[in-house]
């Protein structure tokens, strides 16, 4: 199978197609254009049957629009690329053009998501914020992307697990809403780091094994003595520079830190359920987003409170696990192990 | 009760503190108003809101400010979103990593 964004334009040409070989392919465009809003791509499935005929399948396709602050700190900025429209030549708008399409891919190639809200939302991204800015945020509406101050760190389009840290932000505040506070921030910071690394790996086709399982990589100038921000698979060996200090991410719950700063330091005790993640992952082997990535997901889709602590997340993804692939499978028990491996205790499941 | 005067004699010492952002980085600032007389800082501290409490953001990966602003026996403290970091906070702020970076 072969997975393509179509943009409008050539959905319509398709749809004119007057030859029987390629009629499959014309009804499924035609329908493509029937549904979808003006202007929306549609994600078609090439393959070919028995017979060597052509199969075109419709699928959900992104509405990706990039506007530009102009390092001006007002939102959105004026708008420079909507969907199907040609590359930009302006690294950053094309940048987050393309990890926007990245990630709508993962969630719905894999996880049968279409978009930020399960129906189809707009994804909405703002690239050239402010002046010198140091960060890459989701305001609740949009993802927002700053230049970098070009001493520490580059522009925050770069790494294509940033854009996906940012658009499961979305994700997350469409499913379990988990609390930016504490332990339930810390997850909330998690899955999107766990998804943000998905969405690199599918993309670049990476096995658990090839993967760098790093968050940023990048991201800092040469000056800097690092590889990224955060280890997934080693919390706490990302950085060690003269200027930031250390990497300070704990990899165990004997390490979680406790402090009022950073919403009680979700960027920091998301290292935890990171390392477990991967765990699991590890243990598994192959792909991470294909039964890894599909536990997290079946997770934060399902009945998970909005303040849930580590231990009750982990429960969450054993009982995911279980559901799917069944209570002694292979894969609940590495889900166990996981958790056990950075010393989250599950809560008694009944 | 002290009056305008000898309010601009007393020493503050004035604590930035940025954390959170996607790198989840912690930057720190620090100055004392002795080391820029220039700067009127009894008026950009007392301009501050400071008793006012934010609503939690809606915004994922925005920096967190804690400011801290102390001339023993006051102490002033808050916290606030990067969102609300704007009028007397966004000046007070400016004029400390100004100093600070002298």
């Amino acid at each position: 199978m072969v997975y393509g964004i179509v943009p409008p334009y050539l959905l319509a040409r398709i749809a004119e197609l007057d030859d029987e070989k390629f009629a499959h392919a014309a009804r499924s465009a035609r329908r493509a254009l029937e549904q979808a809003a003006p202007m929306r791509a549609a994600r078609l499935l090439f393959s070919l049957d028995e017979s060597n005929n052509l199969v075109v399948e419709v699928g959900d396709g992104p509405n990706r629009t990039i506007s530009d602050a102009a390092n001006s700190e007002t939102l959105p900025g004026m708008e420079v690329r909507r969907e199907g429209e040609e590359p930009t030549g302006d690294p950053a708008a094309d940048e987050a053009y393309d990890g926007l399409g990245a990630t709508f891919a993962l969630f719905s190639e894999v996880y049968k998501r279409n978009s930020i809200n399960g129906a189809g939302l707009p994804l909405d991204a703002t690239v050239h914020y402010g002046e010198d800015y140091d960060n890459a945020f989701w305001d609740g509406e949009r993802m927002v992307f700053g230049d970098g101050d070009g001493e520490i760190f580059r522009r925050f389009t770069i790494s294509v697990s940033v854009i996906g840290h940012e658009l499961t932000h979305g994700v997350t505040q469409y499913t379990a809403a988990l609390e930016y506070q504490g332990q339930s921030g810390a997850l909330n910071e998690s899955v999107s780091d766990v998804f943000g690394a998905l969405v690199e790996q599918y993309t670049l086709d990476q096995t658990t094994a090839e993967a760098s399982w790093l968050i940023g990589e990048g991201l800092f100038t040469d000056e800097v003595e690092g590889t990224a921000l955060r280890s997934m698979k080693a919390p706490g060996t990302a950085y060690d520079d003269d200027v930031l200090g250390k990497d300070p991410q704990p990899a165990h719950l004997d390490d979680y830190i406790e402090t009022d700063d950073d919403n009680g330091g979700v960027h920091l005790n998301s290292g935890i359920p990171n390392r477990a993640f991967y765990l699991v992952a590890e243990a598994l082997g192959g792909n991470a987003w294909e039964r890894a990535g599909q536990i997290w997901y079946d997770t934060l889709a399902g009945p998970l409170g909005e303040k849930s602590t580590f231990a009750e997340f982990a429960t969450a993804t054993i009982e995911a696990a279980a559901a799917r692939y069944g209570g002694s499978s292979r894969e609940t028990d590495a889900v166990r192990a996981g958790w056990t491996g950075v010393g989250v205790t599950p809560e008694d499941i009944a | 009760m002290t009056d305008a005067r000898s309010e601009k004699t007393v020493t503050w010492t004035i604590l930035v503190v940025r954390t959170g952002g996607f790198a989840g980085l912690r930057r720190e600032w620090r100055v004392s108003s002795r080391d820029d007389p220039a700067v009127d800082w009894p008026a950009l501290i007392e301009a501050c809101p400071w008793t006012t409490r934010y609503p939690p953001s809606r915004s994922n990966d925005r920096f967190v400010w804690r400011i801290e602003a102390s001339a023993p026996p006051r102490t002033k403290k808050a916290t606030l979103p990067e969102s609300s970091l704007t009028g007397s906070w966004a000046a007070l702020v400016e004029q400390v990593k100004s100093a600070a970076a002298r």
